[in-house]
């Protein structure tokens, strides 16, 4: 064999950190089933076609030709196929499942990023009303406090707000296409000079800190309401105003924040949309929200869809890794087998010493700093 | 409070951007007598590191700096998906296609152009329509009409004097380039105030300094 480097932005995972990752699913796993979600299974190929709503820059996806020629890819995403699933399969509504495994997302060569992601998380599809969007995230933290996580921020947004501001702005269609850009994108510069016709309007107290209106909930509720009341407005207020308190009483040690100048995660999203994080992680640690457009890529039927997903990656990366300890090595001989397999259930924290004799096992106890125990000796 | 941490682009960028960031209430003055260093702490808010363009994206998408300052030719190369926030005064310069005075644009055939921004100029002919075939190079672009190499350049101009020297003509003018500051998106949440504070005074140094400008000007 002459190439046995690994393919840009994968890695192998070893020991300690592959262990703590399982440890990391499986919790998650419990804590979903012990909710009465059930499992959901999907394959790692699929048509490229299932990803179509998906915004390709950040969802690059690897590609291959299934045996008639058609486009596979690697999945990027997970909630996509349940929605595949939901409009195949002819699965009663309403459903609650719960999903884990690796997406695959090609990443700038040689930055670091890495292109195999593992994550869990749960959908539940059919349920239309707030409490769907209040379960998710009472997994979502509940699965936070799980991790022992305690500076966490969740912060709430929604997908029409950005919309239903700006269509009721006095400015032609291109102009609130392209303030919507740069709204997006916090350029301030071009943000700034598009708002300008609006500068002695009731809008403009609002507008000239809606790039930040991200951070304290109430702060930036008070902003809000500096605007002249818009009707489509009062739903998604309320919305937004009822899960903080919520979670407030749920979770009184997590901080509610909200973001009321960011697009919508995906199209298919169509409600409230939230995140975790904490002060010290580099990436947010879960992310959901509400998507009843989500199976229209599918089929006609518009159903009801909330779903939340852990970054488990992140959430190894900041569970501290407790340094190795040794293990006792278990020395025996071939015809005391069940004597062994008896001191290695008694022990927490041993393992067979499969050395053909008494002197290797002592050098392998030496460099691994190990105890080792001898049963040879008990004959 | 944990400091928050800038890469500056080194060389003419820095060189640029030290006196806004000084007007801004930022000690420089490590940066400004730098010999060796390549981290900067003397004002305890701000941790600035030097690094080469291309990189000030690897470290803001790695979240192991908060801010970047760099031009928008790089972010446009590189497709930066970071909030690019600020538009700073300096640094201003303009993408052009350029090229011998014998470079006739209309000729009927797949063109060579020669760039180190293969990205941008696949983006401009695309848009007009028409397929070239592109050649990366590292330097000197300006070179490669004048050997034979490319049939024309896509390359920065400032003043224009390296094109002038070379005999080389304008054909057109492309996006314009300036310096900008980036914000990591997590980080904006996770440093608001600060990073808030920062733009805040920035962005009245970077008024005042136009401002003079336009006077000297």
């Amino acid at each position: 064999m002459t190439n046995k480097n690994l393919p840009n932005g994968t890695r192998d995972e070893l020991g300690t950190q592959a262990e703590t990752k399982e440890a990391i699913e499986n919790r998650l796993f419990k804590g979903f089933r012990r909710r009465g979600f059930r499992k959901l299974t999907t394959p790692v190929l699929e048509y490229s076609d299932v990803f179509k709503p998906l915004n390709a820059d950040n969802y690059r996806p690897y590609q291959l030709l299934d045996e008639q020629g058609e486009p596979l890819v690697l999945r990027p995403d997970l909630t996509l196929p349940v929605a595949r699933v939901m409009s195949t399969t002819g699965v009663d509504l309403p459903v609650k499942w719960y999903y884990g495994g690796d997406v695959f997302r090609v990443k700038k060569r040689l930055s670091g990023s890495y292109n195999q992601l593992t994550q869990a998380g749960i959908e539940i599809v059919g349920y239309k009303g707030i409490k769907t969007d209040w379960e998710c995230l009472v997994v979502a933290l509940a699965g936070c406090q799980e991790m022992g996580i305690q500076d966490l921020t969740i912060e709430l947004s929604h997908a029409k707000f950005v919309d239903v501001v700006i269509q009721t702005l006095d400015l032609p269609q291109p102009t609130k296409d392209s303030l919507k850009a740069a709204l997006y994108a916090k350029d301030l510069n071009k943000y700034n000079s598009l708002c300008s016709p609006l500068a002695n309007t009731a809008y403009s107290k609002f507008l000239a800190e809606w790039p930040w209106l991200f951070g304290d909930f109430d702060k930036a509720m008070r902003l809000v309401k500096t605007m002249p009341e818009i009707a489509e407005l009062h739903q998604i207020i309320d919305d937004l105003t009822a899960t903080k308190a919520f979670i407030n009483q749920q979770f009184p040690d997590y901080k509610v924040a909200l973001d009321l100048s960011i697009p919508s995660p995906q199209t298919y999203y169509t409600g409230m949309a939230f995140r975790g994080f904490t002060d010290k992680s580099a990436d947010y640690l879960f992310s959901g929200g509400r998507y009843d457009d989500l199976l229209t890529n599918f089929q006609k039927v518009h159903v009801s869809a909330v779903g939340v997903a852990f970054d488990v990656d992140s959430l190894v990366e900041r569970t501290v890794v407790q340094s190795e300890k040794p293990v006792t090595l278990i020395y025996f001989n071939q015809d005391q087998w069940q004597l062994a397999e008896a001191k290695l259930r008694e022990l927490k924290n041993a393992t067979l010493c499969l050395a053909d004799n008494l002197a290797a096992a002592q050098r392998l106890a030496t460099s691994t700093g190990s105890q080792l125990i001898d049963l040879t000796k008990s004959r | 409070m944990t400091p928050l941490k800038i890469a500056l682009t080194k060389g003419r960028t820095e060189e640029q951007v030290i006196p806004l960031l000084e007007a801004s209430g930022i000690n420089c003055e490590g940066v400004k007598n730098k010999k060796r260093r390549l981290i900067f702490d003397e004002d305890p808010r701000y941790e600035i590191i030097l690094v080469k363009g291309p990189d000030v994206l690897t470290y803001l998408n790695n979240g192991s700096v908060q801010i970047g300052i760099v031009g928008s030719d790089i972010l446009d190369e590189q497709q930066n998906s970071q909030y690019a926030m600020l538009d700073l005064s300096v640094g201003k310069c303009r993408f052009v296609l350029a090229s011998t005075s014998s470079f006739n644009p209309q000729q009927p055939r797949r063109k060579i152009i020669a760039t180190k921004y293969p990205n941008i100029t696949k983006r401009y002919f695309q848009g007009i329509g028409e397929d070239v075939e592109i050649i990366k190079i590292e330097g000197s672009v300006e070179l490669s009409p004048l050997i034979g190499l490319a049939d024309a350049i896509v390359d920065i101009v400032e003043t224009g004097n390296t094109l002038r020297e070379n005999n080389l003509h304008v054909y057109a003018k492309l996006q314009p380039v300036n310096t900008k500051l980036v914000v990591n998106r997590l980080a904006l949440r996770q440093f608001q105030p600060q990073i808030r504070e920062l733009i805040t005074n920035l962005q009245q140094a970077d008024a005042d300094y136009a401002k003079s400008n336009l006077i000297k000007g």
